[in-house]
């Protein structure tokens, strides 16, 4: 070694000495090493660098090697602090039980309102999987039509709407289980014991089988619209998607007109020969055709899908009769179901949703009410806006005893908010 | 009598009851009687737990003729020796999860003579899945790396805490097959014997209550496993056929170490019930609570193989109740007993630790949580 190099490397070995001491952590248990600290047990002296300790070694904790440690830098309490609130959710525990709510929907939203409006001491707990923010669900069918903003579709934050009414929300919080023995909800943020338990979880798209949920989108509540919205990106700039619809009920039509009002090349498939088939007698299907002839809406009746595949950035549909459709992007509209799951581990009566009473919104379990797009009465679901509000008010006045105007089902008017065309159904 | 001489076809056709009868007098005989070596000085019971396994109690789940096909069974068993002591309930699970992945695998060098080995409690050993059921629910990485080689893989890493394990054991483990980048393109799933080469068992540090359970690491250096040793190739398809019985029969740890709490309640409730009776949880309160559980625990054991997600949550959220009822239970136990059940020759005060460990081994509760909000998010395109 030259005497050059020998002082270039005995510079470099100061300097290293120099440097700051790093730590590093076991991916396995967790463990961290410290340079400065060393391991004197395990034969590493303070102030061992990583670098030189041998392969063998072993985490003094768990055994596996060095070959399984990364650098890591513990942040400090305040940064970890600092960090805590975006994840932060309501506390779970603790409390009187009072009445807790499932579901952030209008339903759970409104009996939330109702309740408090008849008792502002009531302890009131609403436990969702979703943000828990406040938004008209309609409006996910005319946004594009209203040049509305996705993001700006939320009216009130849940934290917000949580403070106003003193609810304790959890939000991105899964019920799992209802135990009515021991009056408890189990959650994924804990178990939480109740009086009254409110079901307004709603009912969620249905997704016919042979459709892939990762190829699809379904659009059944605000968050998957913003997505879907995100994916479509903005025509002015990105150019117009082609889009497939299947399922040409309401909601599949109602998406078709406003995306194509978008500015979106729309495909709408159906099985029946026309769109809104349901209203067939009112000649729903032919006025909207009609009204789509000058937008970008092709729409093909009487074709079952069988297959739903990628195909590099796009997507395949085929339908029974060999025709098959290339899109930018797919949307499932197959109509909804309600998820049994709560229903059934309490056993409440179940036809076709939970059934409940139609004055009472009563299930059959004690202390359970039920409301909005999961229940039935008399077999039957009415997946609309303007029962829910009477739906709540019947919940409310029960739970807290006071007087009220039994709910009362009505034949339910369907507005179609296809703006190219709107209609009124029967 | 000892079972061992028994002729096996005897102790498969006793009835179920008279099985339990048998499980539990060994429980509370031979094994109670180590129960304190067993925590305080790490003493490990090979001869407790082979005795066990002569009677059955870590095969009742397996089809025959290695087992009963009885999950229900099996689950009880494992809750009568972990009422007397949860560390044996607990490698009772880590010997009865090895059997299904050798059963299941269908690869005839293991679900033969070996698996009736096992069966017997001739043979013993664990399960080193913690690592790749984290990996799968997405919260850690593989930490074992298999090449592939000629007829077979050669493979390398280390895995932290696997129970149930001595020189001449053997356990279920699973490695990420990896190509020329050295990506992981898919795994497989193998018997891991302790004794072969390229394998070392390091000791690990002290555990709470876990100290006799045969707890090391494993390190492996280019170890060959070959046709002999594959449980599944690729390993993702078994992984998700055995997912629910695996956690399922965890069960058994905490409706024994819960019942366990209960009984000690009532142990002490003649003398103390006059100032117990404030206590929060009460012994028939948490009785009923346990009963139900058990209940659910058997119904589903009934289908341990059903494929859905909504099956599969059903047995998390089980297994999540289980943890935390044997928390309570415990901690009441405690609380009810008072100054002599925090004796350390004490089993209210190990049942303590043991049901921080039914809440705290893979499948935790926070992992047990996050699955089960994981599985119930809709899907929807990336």
């Amino acid at each position: 070694m030259s005497s050059l190099t020998a002082v270039a490397a005995a510079a470099a070995a100061a300097s290293a000495a120099q440097a700051p001491y790093q730590t590093y952590i076991c991916e396995a248990c967790g463990y961290v090493y410290d340079e400065a600290v060393g391991d004197p047990d395990g034969g590493l002296a303070p102030g061992t660098r990583f670098a030189d300790i041998p392969d063998d070694w072993a985490c003094p904790l768990c055994g596996v090697t060095k070959a399984d440690f990364t650098a890591y830098a513990a942040p400090s309490l305040a940064v970890l602090r600092a960090r805590a609130p975006a994840s932060a959710v309501a506390a779970a525990r603790g409390g009187p039980a009072g009445v807790l709510i499932v579901g952030a929907g209008r339903a759970g939203w409104q009996t939330a309102e109702a309740l408090r409006a008849m008792d502002a001491e009531l302890p009131i707990t609403l436990v969702t999987t979703c943000a828990g923010d406040v938004y008209d669900k309609p409006l996910l069918s005319v946004a594009m039509a209203r040049s509305l903003n996705p993001s700006a579709l939320v009216k009130e934050s849940g934290q917000n709407a949580a403070a106003r009414l003193s609810v304790r929300l959890l939000a991105h919080t899964q019920a799992v289980r209802i135990c009515s023995d021991t009056r408890t909800l189990r959650t994924t943020r804990g178990n939480l014991r109740y009086d009254q338990l409110v079901l307004a979880h709603g009912a969620r798209a249905a997704l016919p089988a042979n459709l892939p949920p990762e190829l699809c989108w379904r659009v059944n509540h605000l968050a998957a619209y913003q997505k879907l919205r995100a994916a479509l990106g903005q025509v002015a700039t990105d150019g117009p998607r082609d889009v497939l619809i299947v399922g040409a009920g309401l909601i599949g039509s109602e998406l078709a007109n406003d995306l194509a009002l978008g500015g979106h090349r729309i495909t709408l498939l159906d099985a029946q020969p026309e769109p809104l088939a349901r209203w067939q007698g009112e000649q729903a299907g032919a006025q909207l055709l009609q009204a789509w002839k000058d937008l970008s809406i092709r729409f093909v009746g009487g074709v079952q899908v069988t297959c739903l595949e990628k195909l590099g950035r796009q997507f395949r549909v085929t339908s029974s009769d060999g025709q098959r459709f290339v899109a930018d992007q797919v949307i499932a509209a197959a109509g909804l179901v309600t998820p049994s799951r709560l229903a059934q581990s309490a056993a409440l009566a179940w036809d076709q949703g939970i059934a409940v009473d139609a004055a009472t919104m009563r299930t059959s379990v004690e202390r359970i009410h039920a409301l909005g797009d999961c229940i039935t009465v008399n077999g039957q679901a009415s997946r609309y806006i303007e029962p829910i509000a009477r739906q709540a008010r019947a919940i409310a006045a029960a739970i807290c005893g006071a007087a009220s105007t039994p709910y009362e089902p009505r034949a339910a008017t369907v507005r179609v908010k296809t703006t190219s065309h709107p209609m009124t159904l029967h | 009598m000892n079972p061992n001489d028994l002729p096996p076809e005897l102790s498969r056709e006793a009835t179920a009851e008279h099985f339990l009868a048998a499980i539990r007098e060994a429980s509370r005989g031979p094994l109670a009687a180590v129960v304190e070596s067993i925590d305080r000085t790490g003493y490990y019971p090979r001869a407790e737990l082979q005795q066990l396994g002569a009677l059955g109690a870590m095969s009742a789940h397996l089809d025959a003729p290695a087992g009963r096909g009885d999950f229900g069974l099996a689950i009880r068993a494992m809750a009568e020796a972990s009422q007397v002591c949860g560390a044996t309930g607990f490698m009772m699970w880590c010997q009865s999860v090895l059997g299904l992945y050798m059963q299941a695998s269908g690869n005839p060098a293991l679900a033969g003579e070996a698996l009736m080995a096992l069966a017997r409690g001739e043979a013993l050993g664990g399960t080193a899945m913690s690592n790749p059921m984290k990996s799968y629910a997405q919260i850690e990485t593989l930490l074992l790396k298999a090449k592939p080689v000629e007829g077979g893989y050669s493979v390398s890493g280390s895995l932290p805490w696997v129970s149930n394990l001595g020189p001449d054991h053997a356990c279920g483990a699973l490695a990420g097959v990896v190509d020329a980048e050295g990506k992981v393109v898919r795994e497989v799933m193998f018997l891991l014997r302790c004794n072969a080469p390229g394998v070392e068992l390091p000791e690990c540090p002290s555990f709470s209550a876990m100290e006799g359970t045969g707890t090391y690491a494993l390190r492996l250096k280019d170890h060959f496993i070959g046709a002999g040793e594959i449980m599944a190739d690729p390993a993702k398809p078994f992984i998700g056929r055995i997912r629910s019985a695996f956690v399922m029969l965890q069960c058994g740890m905490a409706v024994g170490v819960t019942q366990g709490a209960i009984d000690s309640i009532w142990a002490v409730e003649d003398q103390l019930g006059h100032v117990n009776q404030y206590l929060d949880d009460r012994p028939a309160a948490l009785q009923a609570e346990l009963d139900a559980l058990t209940a659910r625990v058997m119904k589903l054991a009934e289908t341990p193989f059903n494929p859905s997600v909504e099956f599969f949550i059903d047995v998390l959220d089980a297994r999540a109740h289980g943890a935390e009822l044997s928390l309570r239970a415990a901690q009441s136990a405690l609380l009810h007993q008072g100054a002599r059940g925090y004796l350390m020759s004490s089993a209210v005060q190990r049942r303590v630790r043991e049901s921080h460990f039914v809440a705290i081994v893979t499948p935790a509760i926070k992992h047990l949580r996050s699955e089960i909000a994981r599985l119930s998010a809709e899907v929807l395109p990336a």
